[in-house]
Formats: structure tokens, sequence, C-alpha cells
């Protein structure tokens, strides 16, 4: 039994393990069953089992006294638990209670949001009922006042009240015709309409009355009714057909005035010009004047559509102008002629440049008056909508401008000056050529002059084409007649140089020194022109440049161009100053050519007599040098003067030049015949003397220094006045210092080998 | 203008009757947009895009020309200095077409010789309303020596192309010629028959 009570009890038990299920029944835990207990026979077993159970009967009793122990406080925790019983029927009772009273609540606050729901419907209804009672008072007080306001002719009133009525809401004066007053409603409406249309009439015709007496105020007052009827466009229309008229008989007025002026008049020459110039500014000064009240009474953004209508009227006046400026001017006719004389070899007499002067003069004026007047419009327009579309959405705003772009650019007054403007162009370009041509063919050259006169010439004739071209306004002119002196320029401009150039230099051998040079003189004389003429040209087109920039930023001041313009202008203005450095570039090819063909065979000569001075002496010769100069002093004397007769032809940038060539050549000739000298020590010794001499003297004469040009001879004279061979050394290699050897190694061999009294065995064992 | 920061400079120009497309092919290569209901261009208008081909930078100034009779004397004047020449027709457009002699008359008269001269039939999206066939354009384009393209500035189709591969053939055009210089005279037109297609493949 024992073991049975400590299985039960056990602390697995206790600590919760779920008990075995066999744990009550069958004493697992002691592992002595009494059947065992009955099969034991053998005292020594017995008493093993009886010492086990014993120890297992101590271990019982101990768990036993522990579960005793815990007793005292388990029957307190139960006196504790029965003393809440009560307790918690009260909370119950509570609960209930509060639960009943949210719910009461809740019903309550639905009621009450619901009466407010109810409570504002009401307000708005009745705020609409309000409205409905004010809109029918409106109503039949507007009625009652158009009535009045009508017999009393008091037509502004009238329209007042009718714009009242056309603001009020339709669907408003709809309903109230459904209501019980329906009918009398349906009366006040009808007189209304009535009235409206009578309205109407009366303004349409009063306006026209007005307009056809030209009763300026009334005109205005009546125009100022139109759009508190909701006839803005017809008010603007009326109005504007109005205004056309006005423009129409003060055109025909100038015009009448232009066919009667007199040949001899001061402004004759431009008096299209002026005529257009008159209508545009009529124009700008009815836009000027009438704004304010289309702007008051239409709002803002009608003023493009007051526009529209005044251009058509516009455009027919530039139309009759325009016609009579080609017919009177024999603008088209003179136009085909030009263009039968471009055609290359045409058989067709020549126009005379000088006749298309005053014309072309005009043609730019009219398209630079109205460039003006365009600009004028769209400044104006464009601000009228910035007001109108302040509030407006991107798309809308890009419609407007879309709208303008399309109104000044497909507009009658643009098509036909861009007509004019490319008839212009060709017309410009034909006078630039032929009077270009006229330049060149009228060439003189001055005495004392650096330039012949074609040089001035043809840069003032393209830099006043250019400018004409600029006083247009038009960026488009401007650019194409700067691509077209480019062109004029660089092929037909410069072919003429090229011809010069070649004519210049004929390829004969001068024999004879005393008329060599006065050939050559000659020469350079008519030919010299074009070395000047050339630095004459880049200094021209830089400073052309210059005054069309200026002249240009002006332009751009004004507005006319943006930055797409600016752009076109300096690609093409950059093309045109590109020309300058193809001109250099012929220049030099002048130059070198001059160098080569009338230098060269007056230098060489001279150079070559070096060859029959011995460098072969003796002390005595060596000191008769000293005395009696043998080359080098009439060589520069020689120099001396065929250069004084270039100086005195050419401007210095360019006789520089001649100079730096010339040197160049007296270098790499004079080293020619160096090596084929034969010298010793003494000999070394003179030719080191003639050779500062002459950089001296050459120094003198240019401007930078020569230097570097005779570094290779004087490097050879240098070799030429050594002592001995190896002499050579202390200068060579690891100590040349701040020396630069322009001389190979095989070159400094072979100046060695000069010296008659160097042993070539000795060269040959340098080791350089 | 921020200048020298490019290898090749070239200037291209667009011609061709009005309403052709040259302004939306331009503006559908330098900024990739097709702006419908394009008004006509007045005078002559002028783009810039710098592309970049085998590592160098191209800058490409293009010229667009307003195709009406009025601004032929405006338009003319920037021939002589155009490296190239685009001249476009309407592939729906019969009249378009047969205007080109004339067009190539005005080149002849008023190019540099050296010009690149290409032949672009555009408006390719709109097929159905085709009235110049392919063959067409490919044999007169062919008996006048110039590459011929068809493009669609709307869809964008051969659009890049056109102008890449143009930069190309001007820029192997470029380096021949400063070697036919440096050898000896140059002769126009020279080294034009080197197939540029096959020296870049773009798309």
């Amino acid at each position: 039994m024992g073991t049975k009570m400590a299985d039960l009890d056990s602390p697995q038990k206790l600590s919760g393990v779920p008990p075995p299920p066999e744990g009550v029944g069958g004493g697992r835990c002691s592992e002595i069953s009494i059947e065992l207990i009955r099969s034991l026979t053998e005292l020594q077993e017995l008493e093993a089992v009886y010492e086990r159970l014993c120890g297992e009967e101590k271990v019982v009793e101990r768990e036993l006294d522990a579960l005793l122990e815990q007793q005292n406080t388990i029957e307190s925790k139960m006196v504790t638990l029965h003393r809440m019983g009560p307790n918690l029927q009260l909370i119950e009772g509570d609960a209930k209670q509060l639960a009943g009273m949210i719910t009461f609540t809740c019903n309550l606050a639905e009621n009450v949001s619901s009466k407010v729901r109810q409570l504002d419907l009401a307000k708005n209804r009745l705020y609409q009922a309000i409205q409905r009672a004010d809109d029918i008072l409106d109503l039949k007080f507007c009625m009652d006042g158009v009535q009045t306001a009508l017999r009393n002719e008091d037509y502004e009133q009238a329209a007042a009240h009718i714009h009242r009525y056309l603001c009020l809401d339709k669907s408003v004066i709809e309903l109230s015709r459904q209501g019980k007053e329906g009918s009398m409603i349906d009366a006040n409406l009808k007189l209304l309409q009535e009235a409206e249309q009578r309205l109407k009439a009366i303004v349409t015709e009063k306006f026209a009355i007005a307009t056809k007496e030209g009763d300026l105020p009334q005109v205005e007052r009546f125009f100022k009714i139109f759009p508190l009827l909701g006839l803005h466009e017809e008010g603007l229309s009326k109005f504007s057909e109005y205004l056309c008229k006005q423009v129409a008989s003060k055109a025909e007025e100038n015009l009448l005035l232009v066919l009667g002026t007199d040949m001899s008049d001061r402004r004759a020459a431009v008096i299209f010009a002026d005529t257009l110039t008159l209508l545009f500014e009529g124009i700008a000064r009815i836009v000027e004047t009438h704004q304010p009240i289309v702007e008051t009474y239409y709002g803002p953004g009608r003023l493009y559509n007051l526009i529209k209508y005044l251009q058509v009227e516009c455009d027919r006046q530039v139309e009759k102008v325009v016609d009579k400026f080609i017919k009177q001017r024999d603008y088209h006719q003179q136009f085909r002629h030009v263009q039968n004389n471009m055609m290359r070899n045409s058989a067709t007499e020549k126009i005379e440049p000088r006749e298309l002067d005053p014309i072309l003069t005009e043609v730019t004026l009219m398209n630079a008056r109205s460039e003006l007047y365009l600009r004028f419009l769209r400044k104006r327009i464009s601000s009228d909508f910035e007001v109108g579309d302040s509030m407006a959405s991107e798309e809308v705003k890009q419609e407007h401008q879309k709208c303008l772009d399309k109104l000044l650019n497909n507009c009658l007054l643009s098509c036909t000056m861009q007509e004019l403007i490319g008839l212009y162009i060709t017309m410009e370009e034909y006078f630039m050529r032929e009077t270009v041509n006229k330049a060149v063919a009228l060439d003189t050259y001055e005495k004392g002059q650096l330039t012949s006169s074609m040089v001035d010439d043809v840069f003032y004739i393209v830099k006043k084409c250019i400018g004409r071209a600029l006083s247009s306004s038009s960026i488009d002119c401007l650019c194409a007649m700067i691509n077209l002196a480019t062109t004029e320029l660089e092929s037909d401009f410069r072919d003429v140089l090229c011809n010069k150039l070649r004519m210049g230099f004929p390829a004969t051998t001068l024999q004879d020194i005393q008329r060599g040079v006065t050939s050559a003189v000659n020469i350079m004389h008519s030919s010299l022109q074009q070395g000047k003429f050339d630095t004459k040209g880049i200094e021209s087109t830089d400073e052309a440049k210059l005054s069309f920039l200026s002249d240009c930023t002006k332009l751009f001041s004004q507005g006319i161009g943006g930055e797409q313009a600016q752009a076109k202008f300096d690609s093409c203005l950059s093309d045109l100053a590109a020309v300058s450095s193809k001109f250099r570039d012929l220049l030099q090819e002048g130059l070198t050519e001059l160098n080569s063909t009338a230098i060269k065979p007056q230098v060489q000569p001279w150079i070559n007599t070096f060859l029959s001075v011995s460098h072969n002496i003796e002390e005595e010769e060596f000191n008769d040098y000293e005395a009696n100069d043998p080359w080098v002093q009439q060589f520069i004397l020689n120099l001396e003067q065929q250069m004084a007769e270039f100086k005195a032809g050419l401007s210095p940038v360019i006789y520089d030049s001649l100079t730096s060539l010339m040197t160049s050549l007296v270098a790499v000739e004079l080293e020619k015949v160096v090596l084929k000298s034969t010298f010793n020590r003494l000999g070394g010794l003179q030719f080191d003397k003639e050779l500062r001499s002459l950089v001296a003297y050459l120094t003198t004469v240019t401007t930078w220094t020569i230097r570097d040009k005779f570094a290779r001879l004087s490097q050879m004279a240098t070799i030429l006045n050594l002592e001995r061979v190896t002499e050579i050394l202390d200068y060579w290699g690891a100590n040349s210092g701040p020396l630069t050897w322009r001389l190979t190694p095989a070159e400094v061999r072979q100046v060695l080998a000069l010296r008659i009294d160097f042993r070539s065995e000795d060269i040959k064992r340098l080791r350089l | 203008m921020s200048m020298e920061d490019y290898d090749f400079l070239f200037k291209i120009v667009l011609i061709g009757n009005a309403g052709v497309g040259k302004t939306c092919l331009v503006r559908r290569f330098t900024q990739g947009l097709f702006p419908p209901g394009q008004g006509a261009t007045i005078g002559v208008d002028f783009m810039i895009k710098t592309v970049e081909i085998n590592g160098e930078k191209v800058k490409l100034q293009i010229w667009d020309t307003a195709g009406q009779e009025r601004f032929r004397s405006i338009t003319q004047s920037y021939y002589r200095s155009a490296n190239a020449l685009i001249l476009t027709y309407d592939i729906t457009c019969e009249e378009s077409f047969r205007c080109l002699p004339e067009w190539l008359r005005e080149i002849e008269q008023y190019a540099s010789n050296k010009v690149i001269t290409v032949l672009v039939g555009n408006k390719i999206d709109l097929a159905e309303r085709r009235e110049v066939s392919q063959q067409r354009a490919e044999e007169f384009s062919e008996a006048q020596d110039m590459y011929y393209l068809e493009t669609s500035a709307k869809e964008s189709d051969n659009v890049e192309k056109l102008f890449l591969d143009l930069a190309c053939r001007l820029i192997s055009e470029a380096r021949q010629n400063t070697l036919v210089n440096n050898v000896s005279s140059p002769l126009p037109g020279e080294g034009k028959s080197i197939s540029y297609l096959t020296c870049c493949n773009f798309n």
C-alpha cells in the first residue's frame, strides 16, 4: 500500500507532468509487487526486498510531511475565495446598468444628428428659396426697369437690366416656371426676352447709324453696350468695321497724295515707305486709343479679336500701296533685268548698279517699318493675353500663342514683305557684285599709299550692302546678305587677288643685277598691293565685323530676334570673319612666291661670291681682309638696298613677314656655300667675323630675333674656329652646357673636314 | 557659345518643297519632338545637336529652310557653306517629287562641289497614301548619285540613322580630304564611293 501512496503523490505528479494512465491502478513505481514478495522464498532475497521497501517508505513519509505543511496556505486561500463570491454579483449588476446607459446615449446622439442634418437641409432650401425669390424679384425689377429704360432711351440702363437677367441661373428660372406662379413668371420672361431682342435690334441699329454718321461718342456708347447683351464678338466685329472704314479712307487719301507727289520732293525716294509708315501709325494709334475701352468693357484677352479684324483692312491697304510701289518703281521689271544679268554670259545689257541704290534703300525701309509695326502688335496682344490668361491652363496659353503667331506670320503684310525682301536680296547681291567688279576694274594705285583703291572700295561696298540689309530689321535678310558677302569675298574677290599675284611674278631669270633690282621693285609695285591689300582686308573685315556687331546689338536690344536669331547671326558672321584667315593664307602664299621668284635670284649670286673669297689664308691676308673687306660688307649693302625698296612699299606687318622669309633664305643659301668652301684656322676666324657682322645687320632690320635661324651657321663657325679636332669634345655631349646642337654628328664631321689643317683620321677617331 | 568642345563641326542644310516635313525631321532629331500643326517655316531656322560617333564629338549645325518660293533667295545663300544637303520630298505628294530636278539645279548652281547630298522621302507613316514608289525614288537617286533614305518624322523611323550616317560620311570625307590635301592636289568628289554604310552601324 505504501508504495501506492508514494506513487500517487510522487513529486513528478505534482510538478504537473501528466501521470501515466496506469499510475493509479498498478504499483508501477515500486518495482516490488505483492506477487513478487509472495514468490520470494530465499531469506536473503526477502531481506533485500525489505531493505528497499523501507527506503521507499522513508521517501514517501518525507513527501507526505511536505504536503501536510502546505495545508494551511491552501486553506487560507479557500477562505478568501469564499469571501469574494458576493462581490462578483455586485459587479455583474453594475455592468448591466452601464450597457443600458450607453445604448441610450447612442440612440440620443443619432437622433440629434439627424435633426441637425434636417436643419441644414432646411437652411439650404431656405437660401435657395431666398435666392429664387430674389431672382424672381430681380426678374420683375429687370422687366420693369427695361421697360422704363427703353421708354427713356436709357439704353445703358436697359442693357444693364438685360445683363442682370442673362446672368440669372437659367435652371432657377426654369424651375420657377414650373411653380405655382408659373404663368406670371412666364409672362415676365416673355416680356424680358422681347425687351432683349428689341434692345439688341435698337443697339445694332443705333450703332449702324452712329457709324454711318461717324459719330464717335455714339459709336463708343453702343460699342460698350454690346458686351452687356452677350454680344462680344458682334460688338468687336462691328466696331472694327467702323475702325477699318476710317483706316481705309485715310489710307486712300494718303495714296492719292503719293501719286501726286512731285519727284523733286525731299521724301520722293522713300514715299512708299512713308505711306506704309502712315498706315501703320494710324492703326497703331487706333489700337492705342481703343485698347482701354475694349479691356474695360469686353475684358482682357479680346484685343486679339479686334486686331484680327483690323489686320484684314491693313492687309488690304498694304496690298494697294505695294502694288503701286511695284508699278511705279518697276520693281519686278528691275528684278527680272537683274536676274538676267546675273546669269553668267548673258547678252542683255547690264543694269547700272547705282540705279538700284534708291529702290533697295526704300525696300529695306518698308520692311523695317513693317517689322516695327508687327512687333508692336505682338507686344500688345501678348500682354493682353497674359492678363486674360493669368488663371488659364498651359494649353490655353499655348493655343493663344499659336493663334497670335498664325495671325502675324500668315497675314498678307508679312507675306508681301517677305516677297519684296526675297527679290531685294537678289538685287542687293547683284548690286554688291557689280560694284565690286567696278571697283576692281577702276583699281588705281597712288604713290605713297600702301594699298590700291579697290581695297578700301570693296570693303566699303560690302559694308554698305550688309548695313543696308541690317537696316531692313529682318534677321534672315541680314544673314543672307552676310552669307552672300562671304561668298563674294571668298570666291570672286579672292580670285581677283590670286590672278594679280600670278601676274605679279613672271618666272624670268634676272641676270643683270641692276635691271633685276628695278624690275623686282616694279613687280612689287604692281603686286605689292595685294600684299598690303590683304592685311588691310583683314583689318577691314574685323573692323566691319565690329561695326556690324554694335549695330546688331542695338537691333537685338530692341528685342527683335531673341536667342535663335542671335545664334543664326553669330554663325553667319563667324563665317564672314573666317574669310580673313583665308586672305592671310593667300598673303603668305604671295610672299613665299615673291621671295622665291624675286628675291632668291638676286640674293643667290651675292652669296655665291663667298666662294670666290679664299678662307684658306695667312696672317697677312687676314689683316688685309680686315682693311679691305672681301665679301660681307658688300653683301650687307646689297641686301640693305634691296630691302629698302620693299620697305617703302610694304606695310610693316608684311615687310616683317618678307624679311623673315628672306633671312631664312640667306641662312639656307649661306650654309650651302660654306659647305662648298675650305678653311684653315684663320679662315675660320674670318668666317666667324663675317657671320657676326651679317647677323648683327639682320638683327637691326627685323623685329624679332633671328638667332634661331642662324643657329646652325654659328655652330659651324664655332667648329671652323677650333684649335684642334679634339677640342670639339669640350663643346659636345656632356660638355655642351646651355648649347643645343643643331648639327648632327655626321654634319659636325663634315664641317670639321672643311678645315684643311685637320687630319681626317683624327676626325674619324672622334667619338660623338 | 562654348567653342572647341567638339572634334568636328558640320553644316547640314535641309531643302525641299514646302510642307514635306523638313522642320519635323529637324525637331525629331534635335529635340525628340513631333509638333503637330507646325506652321510654315519663315526664312531659316537653326538648331545644333552634338552627337558622339566612335568616341568623337561631332557638332551638327542644322539649318532648316523655308520651302516656300518667296524665301528662295534667303535659303540659297546658305548652300555654299553647307557640308551636306538633305533634299527632302513627301512620298505622299507626287508634286514634291517632281520638283526634285529643279532643286538639283539649284544645288548645282549654288552649293560647293564637295557637298554631300542625301535624298529623303519623308512621311512613310502614311504608306497607304503613297504616291511615289520606293523603286522610282531609288532609281532617281541612283541616277543622280545620291544616297536615298525613307523616313518618318512622326514615327521616328530612320531619322537618327539619316543624321548619324550622314555625320559618319562627313567625317570620313573630312579625313579623306586632309589626306588628299597632304599628298597631292585634291580631286573633288574623290573617295565619295567609299561605302560609309559599312563603317558604322546604328540601331
